[in-house]
């Protein structure tokens, strides 16, 4: 069946000569029925056509139109025509692809249906309506839940986002982040808290905790938690620098800022976690972890926060200037490595100056303070860790 | 001169060669890469293109016309309604789970088993895209829709499988295929899937033999006779073969069921040969793909065994030991990954994925086939969303 004849028919062919026509084979298939139809082409040259018939009726493929599959495996070559979805033309033998690709020179051009227009529609479309779930419909969702769930269920989220992020921070990827148990320094901690809320009215109980990781912060989570890093612990001057941080953490736990933000990624965690699968999914957690941590609240909520905090320390009988030298220093000792690569939240912070002149302001001039802790007790608490 | 004697018995030939398909998947994976994954569904059309064109029933190729930007638009239309669900649907039963129980575990539950129906849903699709997207002798595949009913069958047989103890697994396989074959047509004939589901358990012996015999010995090792425990030396190589056998023989046992009119399918399929290419494809794939990895960890050595020297050689300057191992170390990681990553799934197709296909192609025949003149076109589906779900959940791994 590879019998293919090349017949001169317009006289011999010489590059002064007029067009002449040869001829080869190939399958055509019809693009309606199954059927392979074998069929004779012939190369009109004169009028740059590739030439067959079926069924008595005459094709005409000029060569510009015609466009080669691509990707082919083995050496065959199936030509469609430019603007036909479905016919095409099977070229088996090497001698007629030569032929073919001598005479047609956009063999290889594309061929899509799909238009760019509609697809950059699309694309926008898509980027636009994920922006706004994510930054739009699931925070105000969040803000307008948050003030409905229960106490049990804030302390049930609370508890499952401190172990999202212990397991986020942890870098040896067996257990989670340790928290501190030194029992003199819990003590010390359990004296500075019961000075700060003896005068408060707490819906539920604290849950403090320290977590050994040189990071230095402090960040609260729903259903009353307060949590330090040993960073903050170690890098504070005074007990009464704790206390100052500590009153402005139970003032975003009174306000339930922390329910707001868990909330928010709560829903997402682990489900993305278990839809991307461990490589993706496990840094998703981490950045989300980091996002309750560095908790970007309202500059209405923290500033809540540090009225509150202000508040909270006078009745205390303590210091709210604690708040600017701690500030104070954070921002003086820039060149302290312990953050780990991770920014620190409260050194920061923009309106850092602002906030140490409000907390300057809020402290009555000449005033005279209560001792927090005594020497031993502060050594205690700085030793927490160890 | 429009017909030819046709022979009634149309076999099918593979025409692809590792070669090109090696250069192919290696220069996709790094273009992949390179566009942060968007290439991939460039490359996976063109993979399919070439794969569809190797397999060439009675000479004539398939021919896959799927378009990569299809795919694109499919894969942003599916992230829209993915993200939906995470975000909000997520939002609403977490906060149901919390109030009403003061626990997030039963919304994580509700949330997982929330995404199995959409799964379902999303591999009937992608299957009706792919489909559609296919030609033989110029003529279209389809799949009539169907993809919630899919889902509905695939929860239902699923479930009787589990509740079965897997027993029940071949009727869950006969039928799903039925299902969809009987919804799948060429041009304007439809497959029909004959046979019974009874027809399958002997293919499962092996599994359901060597499951007892691994269940028999976990339990004993359990109760504490741990002497036992060399019967998982025959127990898991056997289980393993028992999968590979039970779906070669399902495959080959319901393709010679499937009929279109007068037009029949034979498949023969050999379970061993497929056993060899897999065992050997994969162990080939495997260890090829880790060799970049050792030069990695001698360089890895030798950084460490500068740093465990800087912490007692004072003489060094601390911020040249401090500041290179974090660049190394992360470059290092990286460059390993992708290599990994790129070795791993070009190799995979030349050794595993296209003997595979080369071997079912090439054991298919198909019976009366005179009987395809009366098969005639069937009309475009247009399909906008293409495979996005299934892109989206990550479904096909390999093609």
């Amino acid at each position: 069946m590879t019998d293919r004849t090349i017949i001169t028919v317009d006289g011999p062919a010489s590059p002064a000569a007029p067009p002449r026509r040869v001829t080869g084979r190939a399958l055509f298939f019809d693009g309606d029925t199954a059927q392979p139809v074998p069929v004779a082409i012939g190369y009109s040259d004169a009028d740059q056509t590739l030439t067959f018939a079926h069924r008595g009726e005459g094709y005409r493929w000029p060569y510009a139109d015609l466009r080669a599959l691509r990707d082919q495996a083995g050496d065959q070559m199936v030509l469609r025509l430019r603007g036909d979805p479905t016919m095409r033309l099977l070229i088996d033998t090497e001698d007629d692809r030569a032929l073919i690709r001598a005479r047609a020179k956009r063999l290889g051009r594309f061929v899509s249906h799909v238009r760019r227009g509609k697809l950059a529609a699309w694309g926008l479309a898509a980027v636009a309506s994920i922006a706004l779930i994510i930054f739009v419909l699931v925070p105000v969702m969040a803000d307008q839940l948050a003030d409905y769930l229960p106490p049990e269920g804030e302390k049930a989220l609370g508890d499952a986002t401190f172990e999202q992020i212990r397991t986020a921070l942890d870098d040896t990827g067996i257990a989670g982040l340790q928290t501190c148990e030194n029992p003199t320094g819990l003590a010390a901690l359990r004296k500075i808290e019961t000075r700060l809320t003896d005068q408060m009215d707490l819906a539920a109980p604290l849950t403090v905790h320290v977590l050994d990781h040189p990071m230095i912060n402090a960040f609260a989570l729903p259903g009353g938690y307060v949590v330090f890093f040993r960073g903050l612990i170690e890098e504070a001057g005074t007990p009464e620098e704790i206390a100052a941080v500590f009153a402005h953490e139970i003032g975003h736990v009174v306000a339930r800022d922390p329910t707001r933000i868990a909330l928010r990624s709560a829903g997402s965690i682990g489900v993305l976690g278990l839809l991307l699968g461990d490589f993706a999914g496990g840094a998703l957690v981490l950045f989300l972890a980091e996002q309750i941590i560095r908790a970007d609240y309202t500059q209405e909520a923290e500033a809540a926060a540090d009225t509150f905090a202000y508040n909270a320390l006078l009745n205390a009988d303590l210091p709210p200037s604690a708040i600017a030298t701690l500030f104070e220093r954070l921002t003086d000792d820039t060149h302290h490595e312990a953050s780990a690569g991770i920014l620190d939240h409260l050194a920061s912070h923009p309106a850092m100056g602002d906030r140490i002149a409000a907390a300057r302001a809020a402290e009555p001039s000449g005033a005279t303070f209560r001792p927090l802790l005594t020497d031993t007790e502060w050594v205690a608490l700085q030793a927490i860790c160890d | 001169m429009t017909d030819q004697t046709s022979p009634t018995t149309l076999t099918t030939t593979f025409a692809g060669t590792r070669g090109p398909l090696f250069r192919k998947a290696l220069w996709g994976s790094i273009w992949t890469i390179l566009t942060l994954g968007f290439y991939r569904f460039w490359l996976k059309t063109r993979l399919r293109r070439w794969y569809w064109s190797a397999i060439r029933p009675g000479g004539t190729p398939l021919e896959y016309v799927g378009d990569p930007l299809e795919k694109l638009l499919g894969f942003f239309l599916a992230v829209v309604v993915l993200a939906f669900y995470i975000g909000v649907v997520n939002l609403i039963l977490m906060f149901v789970s919390l109030s009403l129980l003061a626990s997030n575990v039963t919304a994580y539950i509700v949330s997982f088993v929330g995404v199995i129906p959409i799964w379902f849903y999303a591999r009937y699709r992608a299957r009706r895209y792919t489909l559609a997207r296919s030609r033989w002798r110029g003529v279209r595949f389809g799949l009539k829709p169907g993809a919630w009913g899919y889902a509905a069958r695939a929860l239902w047989h699923w479930a009787l499988t589990i509740l079965s103890l897997g027993v029940l697994w071949p009727r869950k396989t006969f039928y799903l295929e039925k299902y969809k074959t009987d919804r799948t047509v060429f041009g304007s004939a439809t497959l029909h899937q004959g046979g019974r589901w009874q027809m399958l358990m002997p293919a499962y012996a092996h599994i359901l033999i060597s499951a007892v015999i691994l269940a028999a010995t976990t339990y004993q090792v359990v109760m504490g006779q741990v002497q036992v425990a060399y019967l998982y030396a025959l127990g898991v190589p056997w289980f393993v073969y028992g999968l590979i056998h039970y779906s070669v023989e399902a495959t080959r046992l319901l393709a010679n069921h499937k009929t279109a009119g007068d037009i029949a399918l034979r498949a023969d399929p050999r379970p061993a040969t497929l056993t060899r290419i897999y065992v050997f494809g994969y162990l080939a794939t495997g260890l090829i793909s880790l060799l970049p990895v050792a030069p990695i960890l001698m360089v890895v050595g030798m950084v460490e065994n500068q740093r465990w020297r800087a912490t007692y050689d004072i003489t060094l300057e601390p911020g040249l030991i401090y500041g290179l191992p974090l660049y190394v170390w992360t470059g290092l990681g990286v460059a390993a990954y992708f290599l990994v990553f790129l070795l791993w799934a070009t190799l995979r197709h030349c050794f595993v994925t296209m003997p595979v296909w080369r071997h079912y192609a090439e054991t298919l025949t198909i019976e009366n086939a005179p009987a395809l003149a009366n098969v005639s076109q069937k009309q475009r589906d247009e399909f906008a969303e293409a495979e996005g779900f299934a892109e989206a959940l990550d479904l096909w791994g390999a093609i």
